[in-house]
């Protein structure tokens, strides 16, 4: 292991999570909403892990979840947080990381979360102005294609 | 749009990006000239930029979902055509991130034919955008010159693959098909001859004085700012950061061919224009090298068409920067979950930071600085802050004016257009359309 | 240090003007094409047997089994099925080319193809016999 994940393992261990290894220089550590922005601090500032790839979303069923990938030389460290779909308000890490802003603004259009803290929480990055607010966001599993279609008004296409 | 108090904002933004507090007329953009479009917002005090506020999406065609309801090799064509220029990596991406799924291994000769391909792809890239920098600069000789060019390695790549921008060569495990015989000498000479133009590119961007004027000191971001925006390729490499996927975590065979990343201080936009045509002639380099020490062996393992259970993560260095896929399976013939993120999409909290401070005229050169691959910008609407004046502009328009600020007593033959501009903006800055 | 003028660029200019053009001359002289071009699918009727590997593998969903009847072998009745082709649709990757268990397809050089009638580009080759 590395010392990165080392480091990381002995932190997580005390933030009540484990680190899991995915592969030979690819790990995943899941944590609680509550416990993210300390994990992600130390991360990023003592760490020194500065480079966030993207932030990944899931649809899990029951929850939602928001995977932050972050890279180091070899290393890909994916933090992992769950956040139930009867809720779905998430923390925004824009004070942490500053690039994460547009990856959150992503998130809100496609999945439905909603980032606290995030500056342009209230506008919409990919999606039309006009998307109607009863129809499921894109990439949730019970949101379909030709629904989609239907509901703006766009022709259906070759059957 | 509603905008947060300021306390919130400021707190959460932490200095950078902040919002204004004026009001910004909408407007489309959908316009004749456009290649691909896009939607920014400025605000501006007299020619500086204070703010910018993008909108993308616009050519947003939902391949994630689609991707959820096809088969694992029929995504790869789908995501091949994410781009023109840089589909060889998104396709070569999308196969590393399945491939590490199941249990083969690819084979040593198909991994350097995709370092073969992708760096070649790498020079057709960077070949077009010095030719687009010499375009919005004004200088459509050097744009010429560039893009006959660009026709030498897209000859290349059609003898190799059978087409020049969709090569389709990659498949899950291997490539689909060899390097033609006898291709060895015809590929390194035509590598030397592109190496000796590139020489002489970088020779004139340095003493031609309209390129100069046009780039230097241009489009400055610090190296603090860019690593917390999490810029990536070119965008951070021009500040210092030494942030290369082949260099940090090799893919394909670029822990076997040499490599050289280039990095420089001098941090605007003439730097980027040395950084890539230093890069173009290292990528020469490695593709006459692979292909002089290419190993023999099979090109490709016969996979099944299912995919085991698991997640994986890949990353690669286009030629605009760092390509990410998240591929996720849940054992079944269709993924689960594929995500991607763009190169472009990282690059533009970055590209912001370097407009603001920037005047009116260097919005073109500042935008394609990044080397966007989601266009250009063309139809524009402008506020003043000031005096409460709106007004529009078409891409030409603003790139005429882009020229006119820096030369105006070259474009005697357009004479009567810088005046019409002049006037124009004169009687805009006035009354207002 | 190298100097900065106005005009570095003429010389090279010159040398260019003496040069014949680059431009092909298509469509007044014939375009040199390389031999792994990849232009219009055509298939050999003769060859094709109705497996419906190359319907199951195409990306672009360009292929369509169409049923022509029943035939008998032994005592058992098989179906009969032959592949139509919606052109329009294809992006020439080539891959029910290199599924064909019986080499039935090929990528012509033929890149030509727009034409005014979409009917044109409905190749039934293998159904009409």
């Amino acid at each position: 292991m590395s010392e990165i994940i080392t480091q990381l393992a002995k932190y997580a261990e005390e933030a009540g999570t484990t680190v899991n290894s995915l592969r030979k220089e690819e790990s995943l550590v899941e944590v609680s909403q509550d416990h993210l922005k300390a994990f992600l601090t130390h991360l990023v500032n003592d760490l020194q892990v500065t480079h966030l790839m993207t932030i990944t979303g899931l649809d899990l069923g029951q929850n939602l979840g928001i995977t932050y990938n972050f890279s180091k030389e070899r290393e890909i460290i994916n933090v992992r947080t769950i956040v139930p779909k009867t809720n779905p308000k998430a923390l925004s890490i824009v004070d942490i990381v500053p690039g994460a802003i547009l990856y959150e603004m992503e998130l809100q259009d496609m999945f439905g979360l909603e980032f606290i803290g995030n500056p342009w929480k209230n506008q919409k990055l990919l999606l039309p102005d006009e998307w109607p607010a009863d129809l499921p966001p894109p990439l949730l599993k019970i949101s379909k294609a030709d629904q989609i279609r239907r509901r703006l008004g766009l022709e259906a296409a070759k059957p | 749009m509603s905008t947060p108090p300021e306390k919130e904002r400021k707190e959460a933004s932490a200095g950078l990006m902040e919002y204004s507090t004026e009001s910004l007329v909408p407007f489309g953009p959908i316009h004749p000239a456009l290649k691909e479009p896009e939607y920014f917002k400025l605000v501006l005090e007299g020619e500086r930029i204070v703010q910018v506020i993008p909108r993308i999406g616009y050519v947003h065609r939902g391949l994630e979902k689609a991707a959820e309801s096809r088969p694992w090799i029929q995504n790869m064509y789908m995501f091949e055509r994410t781009c023109g220029i840089c589909s060889f990596v998104h396709s070569l991406c999308y196969s590393q991130a399945v491939e590490e799924l199941t249990l083969y291994q690819v084979p040593r000769r198909a991994k350097y034919i995709r370092t073969i391909i992708a760096e070649m792809e790498r020079i057709h890239s960077h070949l077009l955008w010095v030719g687009l920098m010499g375009h919005w600069a004004g200088f459509d000789t050097l744009f010429m010159w560039v893009w006959n060019d660009r026709e030498v390695v897209l000859d290349l790549v059609e003898a190799i693959a059978g087409n020049r921008v969709h090569k389709s060569m990659n498949t899950l495990c291997g490539v689909r098909r060899d390097m033609p015989e006898n291709m060895e000498e015809r590929i390194v000479e035509r590598m030397k001859f592109l190496t000796d133009r590139a020489r002489y590119y970088r020779e004139i961007i340095d003493t031609e004085e309209t390129m100069l004027a046009r780039t230097e000191n241009i489009g400055r971001v610090s190296a603090d700012t860019a690593e917390k925006l999490c810029a990536v390729g070119p965008m951070a490499r021009y500040v210092g950061l030494k942030y290369d996927v082949r260099l940090n975590d090799p893919y394909a065979a670029y822990d076997e061919v040499p490599l050289d990343v280039i990095t420089t201080t001098q941090g605007d936009v003439h730097a980027l224009l040395r950084l890539r045509l230093d890069e173009l002639i290292a990528s020469a380099n490695m593709v006459s090298y692979a292909v002089k020490n290419l190993p023999d062996g099979p090109i490709r393992v016969k996979i099944p068409p299912i995919i085991p259970a698991g997640e994986h993560v890949s990353h690669c260095e286009a030629p605009r920067g760092e390509i990410f896929y998240y591929a996720k399976s849940t054992g079944g013939r269709t993924p689960d979950r594929i995500k991607s993120r763009q190169p472009t999409m990282a690059n533009i909290p970055t590209a912001l930071e370097m407009l603001k401070g920037q005047t009116l005229a260097d919005i073109p050169i500042v935008l394609t600085a990044i080397d966007p691959c989601f266009g250009c910008m063309d139809r524009m609407s402008f506020y003043d802050t000031e005096t409460n004046k709106k007004w529009t502009w078409s891409g030409e328009e603003l790139r005429q004016y882009g020229i006119n600020y820096y030369f105006p007593e070259r474009s005697k033959k357009k004479q009567h257009l810088a005046e019409a501009l002049r006037s124009q903006t004169n009687r805009c800055l006035k009354e207002g359309f | 240090m190298p100097q900065r003028r106005a005009g570095a660029a003429i010389p090279e200019m010159f040398r260019f003007m003496l040069e014949k053009p680059t431009t092909e001359a298509y469509p007044f002289k014939p375009i040199q094409l390389p031999e792994r071009f990849r232009g219009k699918l055509d298939i050999d009727p003769a060859k094709c047997t109705g497996c419906q590997v190359c319907s199951l593998v195409c990306p672009a969903t360009v292929i369509t089994m169409v049923d022509l009847g029943t035939r008998k072998v032994g005592d058992r009745e098989l179906k009969v099925r032959r592949p139509l082709f919606d052109l329009a649709s294809c992006i020439l990757c080539g891959e029910c080319v290199d599924n064909c268990a019986f080499n039935a397809l090929q990528l012509t050089k033929q890149f030509e193809t727009a034409t005014p009638n979409k009917a044109d580009l409905l190749m039934n080759k293998a159904i009409v016999k």
